[in-house]
């Protein structure tokens, strides 16, 4: 079927890193590491609801980096199944590494080691635009015309393979898929998300029936003040903390640069020990890859465990800054952010969503929020809007919508008076990382610093 | 390249396509990055490609592919016709496109050097030197510059006959001057945060930056950050710095202006707009002195080119004027929306030839008003005088924002006087832009790149740019808590 895909397979990439490895070792280089990621996919997309854009495309990006014997490094990249422009990139490395100041403190390329695997559903891979659009059907299906629909469905597969001079050969395949929906009337919209590894791990009959009932409670929202309330976040919202938390305050860079939080607090308490927030981009519940982009494993790394700071990421060069092992979390080359978690997972806990809110006697429930920045990273503090559906929340019982807020809140702060967390999971996703499911969390005080005109 | 466009183009018609359109792009990057005398990164991509767009029945497809071979070509073309007819299945009106001047010619950014030519040695040099007259600071932890290029070839051909060739040059450059305390980290960027400057143009204005002359006063200014005082919570006047009145006018102006948000097509996503369509000559956006305007033209913008990604020429347009909304930004699909005579004002820009173009920023200026910086402080009295974005954030209709500067002054008297660390403020954007009663002159007015503007789905990168000058702003909430 047109449009559909599959996967190219380990000796294309590695026909390709040869290519790239031949040319840099015969310029006499110490060392050369070649990562190639090949993507292959398609994307929906509805507003009105109907399809008003529908996009599918290949491509295979080739990066090759290179350190000489006196540890200058370079790198170029090029977007290109032909040998012989990845051996003219490889060239390009070499020469950008001749002219470049030594790093002394360069690690060295990765050798040799045992990659895992993810898995990986081939009918997500081969998926076609057919297939997208009788995704989005089912979805439709369950948006009758008093609401209107908007959303996404996604679905591809990717390769990535890293080929060093120091042995490693890692080739590792990956399937994804996602969905969104957004359901809105005249004073109110209502959100759903799902995604996996597989196509099937979305139901999206399941997902427009869950935004249009949360459209439907979210009608005729009030004001209600700004300050501190205590809030039940839904797996979306929970999404958004986890993934900045990682960003600010779990990249081993800023934590050698005693940039972060956790710089020299590891082993302290700092959040409830209900909370535990693990790193695992090879987990079923996202969707990362089992290696990085040197090469490196990816481990699972606890960041916080029962409340204490637990851990940071790491790639090969800030674990040999801090004396320690790459975590397997390396971005491409040349990375100036430095190691991030782009898959922090909280560990579910016990109950249900409902029973969270259940247990809150007054307070709010946030679906999802929007626009999420960071204002102080050192301190954690976070701001961003409600969003698609915001509840009050009154004995245990939802009573009403209430318009959107925005909160300017520390995240390690909400942490601390976190009271519970579901074992129900959700799918949630940030604009960046890969998302994955996330359980609720029940936190004792957060704070919302202004408010604005709709629901 | 041109050969490869027209290739799928004429496939994507042969196959079934109403219309259709082509684009191959060569894209060359080149990133360098230092931390102090270590050099962070360089890096160079290129990046060939391309995407053929079609429409079917009404409704669209799109495929792109990096394999330049002639079958990899031919088959994206069927692929986007295949992907069109799937579409089809799901489409409740057709798409209809506003006419367009059919277009032939080429476009170039003026420049005297492109900094792909210019030596390695010397590009780091410049960038080391930089970094080394922070460092002579005490107190300051560590400074990073920078320097960028985005170079863009590109031929676009169209079933209606339009056959364009644009070389973009889109440039960078700054530096980061960053001290950090113990329960503290203040930065100080030259001349913006987002790694400093960028517009269209060549190396020679990256030297006239000379960073390394400015680099010492940042970052004296980012170590006296970590012993200032955190701005007070307090309500009162406000006076922006011009590079972030640009992000302001980019985060509360350019995206609610533009059309596709209006009509909902990014509603799953970045939202839609407080604005709507019957807005037009009748809603009041901010105060008589406001007049915000949409140009392609500009000089040395990042968003200035020949023509957008659908073939339609640069060009001005005013979107708001004396206060009054009087335009959005438009594309082919999305101006008879307007009205039947509505044309695309040319801001359809994809960020690579694997996406689709889309409703982008372009050069969205505040226009200049009269007077000096110095005239506006003596003339405001007391307030807060704040500088260069740290944090932005804006509810998804873009009416509740807040954000955060790197630095503020109190003005007292007229003059600036005591530090404050970790500004914030906020606001809702027409009350904030209805408060204006105050724009620095024509001397005063900086075009202002914004490197990093994510929209659509799949999510794309555009680099856009905002002209402004000093402003100020009355009964803003500041040091929000």
């Amino acid at each position: 079927m047109t449009g559909g895909s599959a996967l190219v397979g380990r000796a294309a990439l590695e026909r390709l890193a040869d290519a790239g490895l031949d040319a840099a070792a015969d310029d006499g280089v110490a060392g050369v590491e070649v990562m190639l990621q090949r993507d292959a996919g398609g994307l929906t997309r509805v507003a009105n609801s109907q399809v008003i854009q529908n996009v599918w495309r290949e491509d295979l990006a080739v990066s090759v980096r290179v350190v000489t014997d006196d540890a200058r490094v370079g790198v170029a990249g090029v977007h290109t199944d032909d040998p012989a422009a990845v051996a003219d990139a490889a060239r390009n490395a070499v020469a950008i590494a001749r002219v470049s100041p030594p790093d002394p403190d360069f690690p060295g390329i990765a050798p040799a080691a045992e990659v895992g695997e993810v898995y990986v559903d081939e009918t997500t891979v081969a998926a076609s635009p057919d297939d997208r659009a009788a995704v989005v059907r089912a979805l439709l299906a369950e948006v009758d015309d008093a609401w209107e629909a908007a959303g996404t469905v996604a679905t591809g597969g990717a390769e990535l393979g890293v080929f060093t001079s120091a042995g490693q050969a890692a080739y590792a395949p990956r399937s994804a898929a996602g969905l969104t929906v957004l359901v809105m009337g005249p004073s109110s919209s209502g959100w759903a998300e799902g995604g996996g590894r597989a196509l099937s791990d979305v139901d999206p009959a399941a997902a427009g029936r869950r935004a249009v009932a949360k459209a439907a409670a979210g009608r005729d929202p009030v004001d209600v003040d700004a300050g501190s309330w205590a809030v039940v976040l839904e797996p979306p919202a929970v999404a958004s903390l986890a993934a900045y938390l990682g960003y600010v305050c779990f990249n081993g860079r800023s934590f050698i640069e005693d940039r972060s939080f956790a710089s020299g607090r590891l082993g302290e308490t700092v959040v409830d020990p209900c909370i535990t927030l693990v790193d695992d981009a090879r987990s079923r519940d996202a969707v990362g890859w089992p290696v990085d982009a040197e090469g490196t494993p990816t481990r699972a790394v606890d960041l916080i465990r029962d409340g204490r700071l637990a851990g940071v990421t790491h790639d090969r060069y800030t674990a040999r800054q801090a004396g320690t092992e790459s975590t397997g979390h390396a971005l491409p080359a040349p990375n100036t952010w430095g190691p991030l978690p782009l898959f922090p997972l909280f560990a579910p806990g016990g109950g249900t969503i409902d029973d969270l809110v259940g247990g809150l006697d007054r307070g709010l429930l946030v679906t999802r929020v929007h626009y999420t920045n960071v204002v102080h990273p050192k301190q954690t503090r976070l701001t961003g809007m409600t969003r698609d559906g915001t509840f009050l929340v009154e004995q245990g019982r939802v009573v009403g919508a209430v318009r959107n807020l925005r909160f300017t809140q520390s995240a390690i702060d909400a942490l601390a008076g976190a009271e519970a967390v579901s074992a129900e999971t959700g799918w949630g996703d940030e604009l960046f990382g890969g998302g994955g499911r996330q359980p609720a969390l029940r936190l004792r005080a957060f704070s919302f610093t202004s408010t604005t005109s709709f629901g | 390249m041109r050969e490869l466009a027209q290739l799928a183009l004429d496939e994507a018609v042969a196959a079934g396509a109403s219309y259709a359109d082509a684009r191959a792009v060569l894209d060359e990057t080149e990133s360098l990055s230092v931390q102090d005398q270590r050099v962070e990164g360089v890096g160079r991509q290129a990046s060939r490609g391309v995407g053929v767009r079609v429409l079917v029945d009404g409704s669209w497809g799109f495929a792109g592919t990096a394999r330049l071979d002639r079958e990899a070509v031919l088959s994206a073309a069927r692929t986007a016709v295949a992907v069109a007819r799937a579409s089809a299945t799901a489409q409740r009106r057709a798409v209809r496109l506003a006419p367009v001047d059919v277009a032939t010619g080429t476009y170039v950014t003026p420049h005297d050097t492109d900094p792909l030519d210019v030596a390695l040695e010397d590009k780091l040099e410049l960038l080391l030197a930089a970094t080394a007259a922070a460092a002579s600071v005490d107190g300051l932890t560590f400074a990073k510059a920078s320097q960028d290029t985005w170079k863009s070839t590109k031929w676009f051909v169209s079933s209606e006959g339009a056959d364009l060739h644009q070389t973009l040059l889109q440039i960078g450059g700054g530096v980061e001057c960053v001290a950090v305390g113990e329960h503290e980290v203040q930065t100080r960027s030259f001349p913006n945060s987002f790694r400093g400057y960028c517009g269209t143009g060549g190396w020679e204005d990256i030297v006239a930056l000379d960073l390394a002359a400015q680099a010492p006063r940042y970052a004296e200014e980012a170590v006296a950050l970590l012993t200032a005082p955190e701005l007070p919570s307090h309500t009162g006047t406000l006076v922006l710095d011009g590079s972030q009145v640009a992000l302001q006018v980019h985060e509360s102006v350019g995206h609610p202006l533009e059309l596709d948000r209006v009509l909902r097509y990014e509603a799953a996503f970045a939202g839609t707009s407080w604005v709507g369509l019957d807005d037009v000559g009748r809603l009041r956006y901010g105060s008589p002195l406001v007049n915000f305007t949409l140009d392609t033209t500009t000089p040395k913008g990042m968003g200035t080119y020949g023509y957008d990604d659908e073939g339609t020429p640069a060009g001005r347009h005013p979107l708001v004027v004396d206060g009054v909304l009087c335009d959005f930004l438009t594309s082919r699909e999305t101006a008879p929306a307007v009205s039947d005579d509505t044309r695309s004002n040319g801001t359809m820009r994809a960020d690579s030839w694997g996406t689709i173009p889309l409703i982008r920023m372009t050069n969205i200026h505040l226009e200049p008003g009269e007077g000096t910086l110095d005239e506006l402080l003596s003339d405001t009295g007391d307030g807060i005088y704040m500088a260069t974005n740290r944090s932005w954030s804006i509810d998804d209709r873009r009416l509740n924002f807040q954000f955060g500067c790197e630095v503020a002054y109190e003005i007292t008297g007229g003059r600036l006087g005591r530090l404050y660390r970790n500004p914030t403020y906020a606001g809702r954007t027409p009350q904030f832009w209805g408060s204006c009663d105050a724009i620095a002159g024509r001397d005063a007015w900086v075009v202002y790149g914004t490197p990093n503007c994510g929209k659509g789905q799949p999510t794309q990168v555009a680099r856009v740019a905002h002209g402004a000058a000093p402003t100020r702003f009355r009964n803003v909430e500041m040091g929000v808590r």
